[in-house]
């Protein structure tokens, strides 16, 4: 992509001063409102005390408390990290509730209270509908209790399980014990140890030897009660042949104060199987000042462990105030392949450090990373990525390609790639360019009557082209939304 | 740092700091500067791994040697004449043997027009006020101790200065012989380069082995090059296979400059270079070439950071690298585009081969950018030769190691393209080929 650094046209300089876009540039977060439902939360701060309570609220089994306070007692020794290209304020943890929890536990989803469905509503979810019409099962978790899961039969038939965390840990627990901090162990990262000592719940996925999950499976994470972190810790297992598609969508009702969201999220691939997990994640993002929003800090990994498995990582980062997240993929499996597609754009005082992380193992594995960021405003959005090919990853392959798309004077737009190589056989390329939207292209859309945001969408849509197709149709076209919404006011 | 936990290098440079009669000694500002470096050296040490500039060198391994301060008997050492002479460098030449001056074997008479030349231990007898901004610098960042150590106990090194609208038509040439002595010495020079006004000048910075040692030798240098100048830098560096090379430049391109760099890393065991330039005047351009081929078990890491911080500027870099046996190679090229660097243009690119399963390389070519008017790219690769040249080449009855030889020279060759002096880019050829592996 190249640029053209003549001045902006004048007709661009007059909508600079449009009212219109002065509107747009105020607008408000649209997803912004709080609904009041009675909570039943353990009281702010951490201790060995809180954890204790925390798990015999969830009604675990002795193994697990234990396993959270491990965790508890090495993110003591931890110092917070602060290598990311990150300005991040000071986190009171012991300021945070880490449990909250609907009160009146619903039976079946017509127990729900409606005003919690409104909610869904509102965000043009509702569950049930859209659930029939696009096939999809919902596991939606508000705030941190699981609340409504529906098409659990069908998908019961294929053998396949999927449920929230707690009901996991209750009802599987050989399946949790063995997976659980498997991929992403219990001092991997202080976020991640913070996590594995509090997390409240989840969704736990098991597909079966041979399996190909019936249906796209969905989860809504919202994030309600105000001085909630929100912890969530997610699995996925994949057997032999398994083959599961997962979205992960959020949006955040508008808060003043940052929330703390550190989730975890493990995938195992077994021999030939394949996951293909997309997130869409519309966080709130804070105001024009870069007050309040989500610090939007998360582990995400996954673990080709069988030969010729597949993880292939989707996502569309258009919200929270910090986003600082590298979902990677260890391709340990002989001939198993790592993809990783990314859409981050950053407004306002937003700040992304995201990227991913391919570490070759085994022989005959490849890689591909497609990374497309966008910032405006006063943002800050870096990509941050490491493709390492041990000596044993005999003919591994890696393909990278990120760019970043600058729009307005004072924001940055970072590429950090680290690749390191000790097998002679391996071939790595990465390619990056940074450049602004081409006034080129803006006039020629300009001249065919198209006006200058929906220019700007139009090309933006463009340059995101290859990440998108990759996400699950209904996905694609809430992402194109996304952004549009996302670069409002933008432009001039 | 307590005293318990200093190292024997911090030791033995202390030690040093303590023996040494520097030139300049007796200036305050100059006590006073080498001073303040040399507590900071002691009180950090050497950066370890998780200091992020040094994430792809330990120095662990250095950190237990000793080396003894200088060489007493560097001004008698004999020098082959043929080592320290360079095809098409035919200009006034300074020769430095174990970091000591030797008139002997340098050309200083009739130094052309508007050429200011002479070693920093003689320009320090003088007026050495001209060099007080330059040598009061304080180096602050984590990864910065063979800066401090270097500013704590350097006493000699080269000072050049063009006069403004002055053209050299010469190559100047700067020798720096590591010489075989008693034991493994550490040596430590500063240099100071400044280009007036619309001068111009082509330089060539030689780094040479005479003899087989394991010194340590540390360098800093500062080039300014003012309004409308150019410079051509060249640099081989061909050091003894057991020495320790850490190079830090930092260069400053005002208003319309031009700078030119070409590299060739060969020698050398643990081989560090620092390369942090500003183009700080508008329209100010910078190229950048670079190879290194390693085998046995070398180490280089090259360092290089441009920044763009005023309108129009450019910068363009290639870099190639050749890791063998059980070497490893180090990349990192970062470019910071500035708030208000509009129009600016950067390229990089950092290709690598790797020819051995015990080799390594490591590249991460970083982009800042804060800026929205600009063009910015970057590639990196690592692999190998491509099988199908190979194929065409073996087709045509060429042997294996030949056809390798010849594709792997092609692949660094490139670099030395823009090179514009003929004799100096055929010796460099030469050179390069002779370190391949498979010659």
């Amino acid at each position: 992509m190249t640029t053209e650094t003549t001045d902006r046209s004048d007709t661009s300089a007059t909508l600079r001063d449009n009212a219109e876009v002065a509107a747009a540039l105020g607008r408000r977060y649209e997803a912004g409102f709080v609904t009041d439902i009675e909570t039943d939360s353990l009281p702010p701060g951490l201790s060995e005390d809180i954890i204790r309570q925390l798990s015999a609220l969830k009604q675990e089994p002795e193994w697990m408390t234990e396993w959270r306070l491990k965790a508890y007692r090495h993110w003591l020794t931890m110092p917070e990290p602060h290598w990311a290209k990150l300005n991040i304020g000071a986190i009171d943890f012991q300021a945070i509730s880490y449990y909250a929890s609907p009160k009146n536990k619903p039976k079946s989803l017509d127990e729900v209270d409606p005003k919690l469905l409104e909610t869904y509503d509102k965000l043009g979810v509702p569950l049930h509908e859209r659930a029939k019409l696009a096939g999809v099962a919902v596991d939606a978790v508000f705030d941190s209790v699981s609340v409504g899961t529906t098409f659990r039969k069908e998908l019961a038939e294929a053998g396949v399980i999927f449920c929230s965390m707690s009901e996991a840990i209750r009802e599987h627990p050989e399946l949790v014990q063995k997976y659980l901090g498997s991929v992403v162990p219990t001092g991997d990262n202080y976020f991640a140890a913070l996590n594995s000592a509090v997390f409240s719940d989840g969704s736990f996925v098991f597909i079966p030897r041979g399996v190909r999950c019936p249906m796209e499976l969905s989860t809504y994470f919202r994030i309600n009660a105000g001085h909630t972190g929100q912890f969530e810790r997610t699995l996925i297992i994949a057997e032999e042949g398994a083959y599961v598609s997962y979205l992960e969508g959020c949006t955040a009702p508008m808060r003043d104060e940052n929330q703390l969201h550190a989730a975890v999220v493990e995938l195992v691939a077994l021999e030939k199987a394949q996951i293909k997990y997309s997130t869409v994640q519309n966080w709130y993002p804070g105001d024009e000042n870069g007050v309040g929003g989500i610090y939007n800090f998360v582990t995400k990994r996954g673990d080709c462990r069988g030969d010729d498995s597949k993880i292939s990582w989707t996502q569309v980062e258009t919200g929270s105030a910090i986003t600082w997240k590298y979902p990677s993929c260890v391709l340990r499996g002989d001939r198993s392949v790592g993809e990783f597609y990314s859409v981050a754009l950053t407004h306002h005082r937003q700040q992304a450090d995201t990227g991913t992380k391919m570490i070759h193992l085994g022989k005959g594995t490849k890689s591909k990373i497609v990374s497309k960021g966008i910032s405006a405003g006063r943002s800050s959005n870096s990509y941050r990525g490491l493709v390492k090919v041990e000596k044993g990853a005999e003919g591994a392959r890696n393909y990278t390609q990120c760019d970043s798309l600058l729009i307005g004077k004072k924001c940055g737009a970072h590429t950090f790639p680290y690749m390191e190589v000790k097998n002679p056989t391996a071939i790595v390329e990465h390619e990056a360019t940074t450049s602004k939207i081409s006034d080129d292209q803006l006039f020629y859309c300009r001249s065919r009557g198209i006006g200058e945001e929906d220019a700007v969408s139009m090309i933006v849509d463009g340059f995101c082209k290859q990440v998108f197709r990759e996400l699950p149709m209904e996905f694609a076209v809430e992402a194109k939304k996304l952004l549009e919404v996302s670069l409002e006011g933008a432009v001039g | 740092m307590s005293e318990a936990q200093r190292t024997p290098f911090v030791e033995s440079l202390l030690e040093a700091a303590a023996q040494a009669q520097l030139p300049g000694s007796g200036i305050g500002w100059l006590d006073a500067a080498r001073r303040e470096n040399l507590d900071a050296f002691v009180a950090a040490g050497l950066p370890d791994t998780r200091v992020e500039a040094w994430k792809y060198t330990a120095l662990r391994a250095l950190g237990q040697r000793r080396f003894a301060p200088g060489d007493a008997q560097a001004t008698t050492r004999a020098v082959d004449a043929a080592a320290i002479t360079l095809p098409g460098v035919d200009g006034p030449a300074l020769v430095f043997v174990n970091g000591v001056f030797r008139a002997d074997l340098s050309r200083v008479d009739a130094l052309p027009a508007g050429l200011s030349l002479q070693p920093l231990s003689q320009a320090l007898q003088g007026d050495a006020e001209p060099l007080r901004f330059a040598l009061s610098r304080h180096y602050r960042e984590g990864g910065d101790a063979f800066a401090r150590l270097n500013a704590a106990l350097s006493g000699d090194g080269v000072v050049l200065r063009v006069a403004p609208h002055a053209t050299v038509a010469q190559t100047v040439h700067l020798v720096f012989v590591g010489a075989a002595a008693e034991g493994d010495l550490a040596w430590h020079m500063r240099h100071i380069v400044e280009l007036g006004e619309g001068a111009e000048l082509s330089l060539v910075e030689h780094h040479v082995a005479s003899g087989e040692q394991q010194h340590l030798g540390t360098q800093v240098t500062d080039i300014a090059l003012r309004k409308g100048a150019r410079l051509r830098w060249v640099t081989l560096q061909d050091a003894s296979a057991g020495s320790t090379l850490v190079r830090h430049d930092s260069m400053q391109l005002d208003e319309d400059a031009q700078a030119a760099s070409h590299v060739l890393e060969l020698g050398g065991a643990l081989v560090r270079h620092d390369l942090h330039a500003t183009l700080a005047g508008d329209r100010s351009r910078l190229e950048t070439r670079g190879v290194f081929v390693l085998n046995g078990r070398q180490h280089v890491d090259t360092q290089m950071a441009i920044r763009h911080q005023a309108l129009g500027t450019a910068s363009d870099s290639v870099w190639r690298g050749v890791a063998d046996q059980r070497s490893r190679g180090v990349f990192r090229g970062a470019i910071v585009v500035a708030q208000g660097a509009d129009g600016s243009d950067a390229s990089l690119s950092s290709k690598n081969l790797l020819l051995s399963g015990q080799a390594e390389i490591d590249t991460k070519p970083e982009l800042e950018i804060y800026a929205d008017e600009v063009k910015a790219a970057h590639g990196a690769t690592v692999g190998q030769l491509d099988e199908r040249s190979l194929f065409y080449l073996r087709s045509r009855g060429i042997p294996l190691a030949e056809a390798r030889a010849m594709l792997t020279a092609a692949f660094c060759r490139a670099v030395f393209a823009s090179l514009d002096n003929d004799a100096l880019r055929e010796h460099l050829d030469h050179q390069l080929m002779a370190h391949l592996p498979s010659a």
